[in-house]
This record gives structure tokens, sequence and C-alpha cells, in this order.
């Protein structure tokens, strides 16, 4: 067996917590509905068809014993919350223990070992096998062979009473009939409990193991991140005074370059500038955004969109790209990052523009729905191919249209919109079409504005 | 031509003092540099520049901020306009807002790195006092 670490809040080794066994626990409470029902109709089919008379009154009473005892368990799973996970397990055990005593009573009524519903012991023994552990399996199935057997002994030794089932006949009397009926009983108990046990713990094994496996993979991916803020940060100064360094010589007032020279420092600005890019959107990417409570402030969308727009005016203007907007008319507030947001949105509006034809036209559409804001960014450019669609919210994944089109993109624009959109418990939906352009959806789910929240965008 | 106007620059880039120098020096401003925080308030007491470029991350991640305190708590330094030289921002997460942390950060504008000369003088002009 794998140990699993100690970060876990409770010990599963079973893969079992208190707040899952309590979802078994009110399963089984309707199964127990289930089986009160089933008890009802059994018992008014069996003294209506049978010949024989069963005593309809006290099957009637412990089926209303169990009811009983159903709507206590039912009560209490419902409304006691699940503390730990010895308690809920001790529940567990007692419930079915009561389950499998009523059971032995409602079979000592209805025939004993004449009745072959004495196999519904085994549903008891496969439940225990998928809650507990070996030993505790075999308990319940010691317990059914150990209360069976009572009963069975009992009637023999005319200890107990013996309702007749089917006849009056005297094969129940008979010991090898009575002691071969009690061993298959009893084989089929144990071996059911054993192979039902054996099964799960290697499934509860496969399911550590994932587990483990998961959590590994997840220590990976965080350290890649941290791998890659690490690495970001390292680089982002030294690009960034190689950059300064480039543009002063570049400014220098009075410094008359070759123009083959300016030409090349130039050049190395653009890279350089290009390279900065990429390492400021990966700073964001790899930093993710923060959705505490504290960073969460009154937006105005309209607000953010417009400052947006604005930013982008100059590139729309000079290639004739007409950027138009439906804004609702009353001021729509949500409770959000504001950077976030102001990353999501200037992603989505800058590539609207980016990757659309000169004269093209982009349009904003805002809706505040009950609960969701829905941000749509639609453009009539390039578009993007249908087995690119999946892809273009991939790290580094660029389409060749794209990169034909801009050499711009880092390709971590749209890969940052979606992270910040999951981490904002949103959604980002594409549509496009190549040549047709590309219609961005975005839901974010919008908070209550907490009382007297102050405005700042 | 602002000449006699003194700048100081405290940074512990090397490189970027250069830079920065060679920019503001074609400018006609007089350069003094410093390379540690501790330096850089003594400068700042002992010559009094007319203005200080103030890296905000040297060896601390804060210096830069606490630099600044420093001087705007001393009767000496008060006066001096500080332009503060920012990459922190894609960096601890702590993004500036110049008109809502104003109130408490005692520094005169946020530059962002990598810095563009022309924006740079643009900048130091700026908030240069007006000479006497």
């Amino acid at each position: 067996m794998t140990t699993v670490p100690a970060l876990l809040d409770e010990p599963s080794s079973h893969f079992v917590s208190a707040a899952s066994l309590r979802r078994r626990l009110v399963w089984f409470d309707k199964l127990r509905w289930a089986a009160v029902v089933g008890a009802l109709c059994a018992t008014a089919v069996a003294t209506r068809v049978l010949p024989s008379s069963l005593p309809t009154g006290e099957l009637l009473a412990v089926t209303g014993v169990l009811a009983v005892l159903n709507t206590v368990y039912t009560i209490r799973n419902r409304r006691v919350p699940p503390t730990r996970l010895p308690v809920e397990l001790m529940h567990v055990k007692l419930q079915m223990a009561g389950d499998l005593v009523l059971l032995t009573v409602m079979l000592n009524l209805s025939g004993g070992i004449e009745n072959p519903l004495l196999y519904l012991y085994l549903v008891h023994v496969i439940i225990a096998s998928l809650l507990f552990k070996g030993r505790d399996v075999f308990h319940i199935a010691g317990l059914a062979i150990v209360l069976f057997t009572a009963d069975v002994a009992g009637e023999y030794f005319h200890i107990l009473p013996h309702h007749h089932l089917l006849s009056a006949g005297p094969i129940t009397h008979e010991p090898p009939f009575i002691l071969l009926t009690l061993g298959a009983f009893c084989l089929v108990q144990l071996v059911a409990a054993y192979i039902g046990s054996t099964i799960m713990k290697h499934n509860r094994a496969i399911k550590d193991e994932l587990v483990d496996r998961q959590k590994e993979l997840l220590a990976a991916d965080r350290a890649k991140l941290e791998f890659f803020r690490f690495v970001t940060h390292e680089i982002k100064s030294p690009v960034a005074t190689a950059q300064s360094a480039v543009d002063a010589v570049l400014e220098l007032k009075g410094l008359e370059l070759p123009e083959k020279v300016r030409d090349l420092l130039e050049r190395a600005v653009n890279r350089l500038g290009h390279a900065l890019t990429m390492i400021k959107d990966l700073a964001e990417f790899t930093r993710g955004g923060d959705v505490k409570r504290e960073t969460m402030e009154t937006v105005d969308l309209n607000v953010l969109i417009a400052r947006i727009t604005d930013q982008l005016s100059e590139e729309a203007s000079r290639r004739n790209i007409t950027v138009t907007m439906d804004l609702p008319p009353d001021q729509p507030y949500m409770l959000g990052n504001p950077g976030m947001l102001q990353k999501i949105v200037s992603n989505l509006v800058s590539n609207a523009v980016r990757y659309s034809e000169d004269g093209g036209q982009v349009n904003i559409l805002l809706r505040m729905d009950p609960g969701v804001v829905v941000l749509t960014v639609s453009d009539r450019g390039i578009g993007i191919a249908p087995e690119d669609q999946g892809r273009v919210f991939d790290e580094f994944y660029r389409t060749s249209q794209a990169q034909q089109m801009s050499n711009l993109g880092t390709g971590l624009g749209l890969p940052i919109v979606r992270r910040f959109t999951e981490q904002m418990g949103g959604t980002i939906e594409l549509q496009s079409e190549p040549g047709r352009g590309s219609t961005f959806t975005l839901r974010l789910p919008r908070q209550d504005l907490p009382s007297g929240s102050r405005e700042t965008s | 031509m602002s000449t006699d106007r003194t700048i100081l620059i405290i940074d512990d880039d090397i490189d970027l003092v250069e830079i920065l120098r060679m920019t503001l020096e074609n400018e006609g401003f007089r350069v003094i540099d410093a390379q540690s925080g501790q330096r850089g308030l003594d400068a700042a007491r002992d010559q009094h520049p007319d203005l200080i470029l103030l890296d905000v991350m040297m060896g601390a991640v804060d210096e830069g901020f606490q630099v600044a305190y420093v001087l705007r708590g001393d009767e000496a330094t008060r006066d001096i306009p500080i332009l503060m030289l920012t990459a922190v921002t894609d960096q601890t997460g702590f993004g500036f807002d110049p008109a809502k942390d104003q109130d408490f950060l005692p520094v005169d504008e946020f530059l962002e790195k990598p810095v563009s000369p022309r924006m740079l003088v643009d900048l130091v002009r700026k908030h240069l006092p007006a000479q006497a």
C-alpha cells in the first residue's frame, strides 16, 4: 500500500471521508425506504397468494420498526453535519447491524430457512465490502451467519416458533436439509465477503495511487509555473536594460548615425520589445490572477471597455477599422479583480482589431444578465479554422494565418484570457469561420456587490 | 538649456545607470549616482540634487520604498521630487496605481522599465522644480 501524504484533510487510506460516507448513508436511507415498501408489498402478496398463514401483524410491526428507525436515520443523516470518519463509520456499522437483526426477525416470521429471501443477507455483505476494509466486511458476514444460524437452530430446537411459508412439510426439520442450506449460506456469505473485500482493496489501492499521482502532477505543474516565474523575472531585467540602452542611443540628440546602423539598431529595439511583451505576458500568465475577496473591487465595465477601446483607437483608425459598442445604458458594475478583468477584455478586443483586415469591423456587446455578465467581442477578420479552434487557448499556439497576419502575437493572449476567466469562475466560448471572422463570448458570474462598496474604476 | 540641474540616480544596476546618465547628460543635466539605498540617502543629504530617480527594487524587495520614506521624512530632502523606476508590477503582484496610491506612496511618478528616453526626459522636466 502506498501511504497517503498528510496533506489530505482527512485520513482516506481506504478512500472514504466522513463527508463521502455520509453521502452513502443518505443513499442507504433511500434503499431502506425501498426495503420498507418491498416488505409491505411482499407481505401483502404473501398473505393473499400463499396457502399458509403468515403472522401478518407481526410482519407489519417489524416493517413499522424499520420505518421508524429509518425516519430517525434519515433525519440524523440530513440534519447533523458529518464530523469525523470513525464516528460516521460507527453509525454505518450500527445501522447495518440493526438492519441485519430486523431482516432475521422478518425471515423468522416468514418461514426461516424455507424463505429464499435469506439471500438478502448478501446485499449487506456487498454493501459492507464497498464501504469497509477487509476485516469489517467479515464482521458483517459473520454477524449475518450468526443471526441466521441462531434463528434456524432456535426454530429447530423449538425455542423459537416456526412459521411455514409454503407447506407444513417436514423437510424444514430434516437435519440434512438444514445443514446443507446453512452450509451453502455460510459459504456464499464468506466467499462474497472475500471477493468483495479483495476487489475493493485493489480498487482502493488504484484510487490511492491515482490520487498520489495527481498530487505529484499538480506539484510538478506548480513547480513548472514557479520555474517559469523565476526565469521570467530573471530575463526581464537584462532585456529591459538592453532595450533601454539601444533606445537611448537611437534617441540621442545630435548623433548622426549612418542609415544602416540606425536601421539595425531599430530592428534590435523591435526584437527586444517583442521579447519584453512575451516576458510580460509570461509573467502575467504564471503569476495567475488574484481572485481573493480582498483584491476584488467594484468595476464599471463601461468605463473599463471605454478605456481599452481608447488605447486601441490609434491602431483602429490607422487601419480604418470601425469599433462599435453596444453597452448597457446604466452603469454595469461588477465585483472582480480589476487587473484581471482589464487583461481579459483588452486581450479579446486587441485580438479582434489585430486580426481584422484593414477597413474591418469590431463589435463589442455587453449584457448584464441576472447573475452573469456576458461580453461578446466579434470581428469580421481572418477567422480561425475549425481544427485550430480548440488549440488557440493553448500556450504559445498561434495559427499559421495569425502568424502571417502579424508577428506581434506571443501566443499567450488567449491562454491568459482562459486562465483568468476560469479563475473567476467564468467561461469563454469561440465561434469562428475562416475568412468570416471570430466571435468570443465571455461569461462571468456576477457577484453581489457589498453594501457601501466604493467605485474605483 | 537646463544646465546645472543635478539628478541623482539610485539604482544598483550599473548598466541602467549608465544608460540613464547618457540620456540625461545629453540633455544637459548633471548626473550623480549611488548603487545602494544607503549611499543614495547620503548623496541626497550631502549634495541635495534637484531630482531623484529611484529604483524600486534593489537588494530587498521594497528597498526603494524605504529609501523614499526616509527621504520624505527628512527635512533636508523632503522637497526633492522622486521618480520611481519600477519593474515590480509584473513580479510581485502588487500593481501600482499612482492615482490611487499617491496618498501613501511618497513619490511623484512611476516609470516602468524599460524607460523610453523621451518619456524620461519629459517627466524629469515636468517634475523639476522651477529654477530659482
